[in-house]
């Protein structure tokens, strides 16, 4: 059912990611932030999803690319629920007619 | 001052509202969840350990990454790295929410922390940011979005690994564009002009660029500090 090895691995991974997790908000927890740290932590959010997203922008073809315009037309334009479908459907589309 | 009940009321209100909002992020979260567990149990792993890994790890990236540098026995310390690694952005993502949880005992604010994934966190931020009027951060709201996508990740990926690898093709249908596409609403929903926007468009090109031209896994943190420097440079101008 499950080896020691990858219970070991699992455990370590669990450590390792959940200390991500805290060392952040323990380094920053009750410091009062001056203006310029105020203004790093308001640019951090959208600094880590834009980064998360970044392959997106690299990794295909032209068929990729137009999908990802469309997802990005549609991001301005909508709300979260349509958004998404508008960006599934087209996606799957585009991957279909460029094979 | 409000009665203990009343605050009970909002809570539980405050809940099914971050479990109702979640719902859009879950078409998104399913797919891949289903891929990640055919995908483990084609590399050999069990359910139960799949079920363990998504459980006790809970972050994608990373599992993903796991289960492509998967051997028989694991080579731990090369998984374990590459975990911290592709994580690391939690390290700025709980950085932001310390100043908007400090209100918090630890006892609550700890445990939720191991519920916080991109998802959870982005909306939770966002929720609090997004309007124009000042709102606080929500715990509760948070706890129900960061929970159902636990409990949805979990769930998933356990029956990926049950039903296995007939599944591998469901990528090719496009849902895995659900990512982008929350993540972009998201930004929208943060979006204060072009001035404010600049550390995203650096973290973008850094990211690209790594991804590009660096080993696996590297975009994140450099894409991610690459930004937080221009802030940092631009924070003197107000």
């Amino acid at each position: 059912m499950i080896s020691f090895d990858v219970a070991l691995t699992i455990a370590l991974m669990g450590l390792a990611t959940y200390s991500t997790r805290l060392i952040g908000f323990l380094a920053i927890h009750k410091l009062a932030l001056n203006a310029r740290a105020t203004r790093v932590m308001e640019a951090a959010p959208g600094c880590v999803l834009i980064t998360v997203i970044a392959p997106r922008f690299v990794a295909g073809n032209m068929g990729e690319l137009l999908a990802l315009a469309i997802t990005m037309l549609a991001a301005i334009r909508f709300s979260l629920l349509p958004t998404v479908m508008i960006s599934v459907i087209s996606t799957g589309l585009v991957r279909h007619l460029w094979g | 001052m409000y009665s203990t009940s009343e605050m009970k009321l909002y809570r539980w209100a405050e809940l099914k509202r971050g479990i109702r909002d979640a719902f859009p992020v879950i078409i998104g979260l399913v797919p891949l969840a289903l891929v990640l567990g055919a995908q483990a149990s084609k590399k050999g792993m069990s359910t139960v350990e799949v079920s363990l890994m998504t459980a006790l790890n809970y972050a994608g990236g990373s599992e993903f990454a796991a289960i492509e540098l998967w051997s028989s026995p694991p080579n731990i310390a090369v998984i374990v790295a590459m975990t911290f690694l592709i994580n690391s952005r939690h390290i700025v993502m709980g950085a932001t929410l310390a100043p908007l949880l400090k209100h918090l005992p630890f006892r609550k604010t700890l445990p939720a922390l191991f519920f916080m994934c991109d998802e959870s966190w982005a909306m939770g931020v966002a929720d609090a940011r997004g309007s124009s009027r000042f709102q606080p951060f929500s715990f509760h709201y948070y706890l129900g979005v960061a929970l159902l996508l636990w409990f949805n990740w979990v769930a998933f990926t356990s029956l990926g690994a049950l039903i296995g690898p007939a599944l591998t093709d469901i990528r090719a249908w496009g849902f895995d564009m659900a990512f982008p596409a929350v993540f972009l609403v998201l930004l929208r929903g943060m979006w204060k002009g072009l001035k404010f926007a600049l550390p995203w468009l650096v973290s973008l090109l850094i990211a690209c660029g790594s991804w590009l031209w660096l080993p696996q896994g590297w975009f994140v943190p450099t894409g991610a500090l690459g930004g937080l420097l221009v802030a940092y440079l631009l924070g003197g101008d107000r």
